[in-house]
């Protein structure tokens, strides 16, 4: 029989360029803030992950030993952008089995300045050595096939960047701490059409840890956990359909298992966190979510029903345009942020009326992993 | 008599494409399932669809269609392409879509569904002083 699983604490550092801040500081800090906010020691860990994706060999064992030395497995993850998020499904996975009862899992990332890298340029793919396809231009051919196929227009895709910014303006911990115009988002500097430079995630360092533990156990230290009632991760599926070049992973499906796996429905979620990359993504992903019908993701944005205050609200910290994309580190800030929603400590970033059910879908060039949350 | 030694041409990258040569026209290397039928590119040697090891390489249509594009206003670099510029993902009628750079086009009027053909340019010279290719494709002229 498998065993139900919680999110017992969590911690996030500030994202962004903060000087004398080293690897190790931060993920200290944030696997500190997770083990308080749990309410557990660093001994109560049975088993670790750690999440990053430019970071030296031994990364892992370097960040936790900064909490503490006791022989644990720790464990590099690492699926770009989606890095954090596996890290907690395996964690997940091993809790629901019975083989552990209390995981730790760190993302952490210092970012080189400008362009992802993705390697020596001399084993990139084709489309990387020859200069054609840096992100965003896949998120942008998306756009354009969007706009030709259900008359999505470049305005709405800047008005997800808009309620986004607005929503990080309220997050100390967000790279980006103001608030645009929607003239500004769409004057701001063009990258790849439609895809202009304040729809795009800021560039910079930090760090977030989730506590994982089994419902049993977790009775211990709370009577109030925030669940984890449904998960599903995976990797890019073969499809002969026309785009399918285009994805980077199957959300569509992945939503589907989680609806079924949790007994919730799209119609009963209450907040959302999803990987926007760059603003579009937001259109794209809760369509592919199926929390709205497919090509009305436009004007279901443009119309404001993704407002902290909206019908669904979505990256209600500011996303990733807003807070920034320390790549392995993003899961564990989107896990945060629906754990304070649920909990209804998300301040001036609450969602009014009680929410009791988050999705959190998490992207990256090699898979995806979608979460349910209940409270 | 002297001879003069002869430039060679070279693929930016190996196994993706076949430069033109003795006269022929180039292609995009793909490969196909003789199994299921399924075609992919860059070739493979597991079909993705079916799992058979029973691929045959074969050459791409040249010619197909713009299913999607966007303009980059920003170059990648330390590579050859340089903004403004069009990048496509191209259908070819083995059901398939390729990402390529669109040159000879207008990047104030680029549609989708515009019918394109494949060719090769330059983007430089490697340190033995080969010209180094990569593909593109461009509108067919009408």
């Amino acid at each position: 029989m498998e065993k139900e699983v919680v999110i017992l604490g969590v911690g996030v550092t500030k994202f962004g360029r903060v000087t004398g801040r080293s690897l190790t500081d931060m993920a200290r800090e944030a696997g500190r803030m997770a083990l308080k906010d749990a309410g557990v020691d660093y001994r109560d860990i049975q088993i670790g992950f750690c999440s990053h994706c430019n970071q030296p060999l031994g990364t892992g064992m370097e960040c936790f030993a900064q909490l503490g030395m006791t022989g644990i497995p720790v464990t590099n993850v690492e699926v770009a952008c989606a890095s954090q998020t596996r890290g907690v499904v395996l964690a997940a996975d091993l809790i629901a089995a019975g083989a552990y009862d209390m995981a730790l899992v760190i993302g952490v990332e210092k970012m080189p300045r400008g362009m992802v890298p993705t390697g020596d340029i001399n084993e990139m793919p084709y489309m990387f050595r020859v200069g054609i396809m840096p992100m965003p231009g896949i998120y942008a051919m998306q756009c354009q096939r969007h706009m030709y196929q259900y008359g999505t227009k470049p305005e709405h895709f800047a008005k997800a960047a808009e309620k986004t910014h607005r929503n990080g303006s309220l997050n100390p911990n967000a790279t980006y701490q103001d608030v645009f115009t929607l003239e500004q988002i769409m004057g701001s500097r063009m990258i790849a059409d439609p895809i202009t430079m304040l729809m795009c995630s800021a560039n910079g360092d930090g760090a977030t840890a989730t506590v994982i533990c089994s419902r049993e156990k977790a009775r211990k230290y709370t009577n109030k956990p925030v669940r984890l009632v449904g998960w599903a991760a995976g990797n890019p599926a073969y499809s002969e359909h026309e785009s399918s070049a285009l994805a980077e992973g199957p959300t569509e499906a992945l939503g589907r298992k989680v609806y079924e796996m949790s007994g919730i429905g799209p119609r009963d979620v209450n907040v959302v966190q999803l990987h926007d990359a760059f603003s579009p993504a937001e259109i794209f992903t809760i369509e592919e979510l199926g929390l709205c019908p497919e090509g009305e993701g436009g004007p279901f944005v443009w119309e404001g029903n993704t407002e902290i205050d909206g019908r669904l609200p979505v990256n209600t910290d500011g996303g990733l345009v807003s807070c920034g994309h320390p790549i392995g580190a993003t899961g564990g800030r989107m896990i945060a942020e629906l754990s304070w929603q649920l909990r209804g400590t998300a301040g001036k970033r609450q969602v009014p009326g009680n929410p009791t059910a988050a999705l959190l879908q998490n992207q990256g060039i090699g898979g995806a992993n979608v979460m349910m949350f209940a409270m | 008599m002297a001879t003069d030694e002869v430039k060679k041409k070279v693929p930016i990258v190996e196994g993706l494409y076949k430069l033109p040569q003795n006269g022929g026209e180039g292609y995009l290397i793909g490969s196909r399932c003789n199994a299921c039928g399924v075609y992919f590119h860059p070739k493979r040697v597991i079909c993705a669809k079916c799992f058979s090891e029973d691929q045959r390489e074969v050459s791409l249509s040249r010619r197909g269609k713009i299913y999607t594009y966007t303009i980059a206003r920003v170059s990648y670099p330390g590579t050859p392409v340089v903004a403004p510029f069009v990048a496509a993902s191209v259908a070819l009628p083995e059901n398939i879509q390729v990402i390529s750079l669109i040159t000879d086009i207008d990047l104030n009027n680029v549609k989708i569904d515009t019918e394109v053909e494949l060719h090769f340019w330059k983007t430089g010279e490697d340190s033995a002083g080969n010209d180094v290719m990569a593909y593109a494709f461009r509108p067919v002229s009408t």
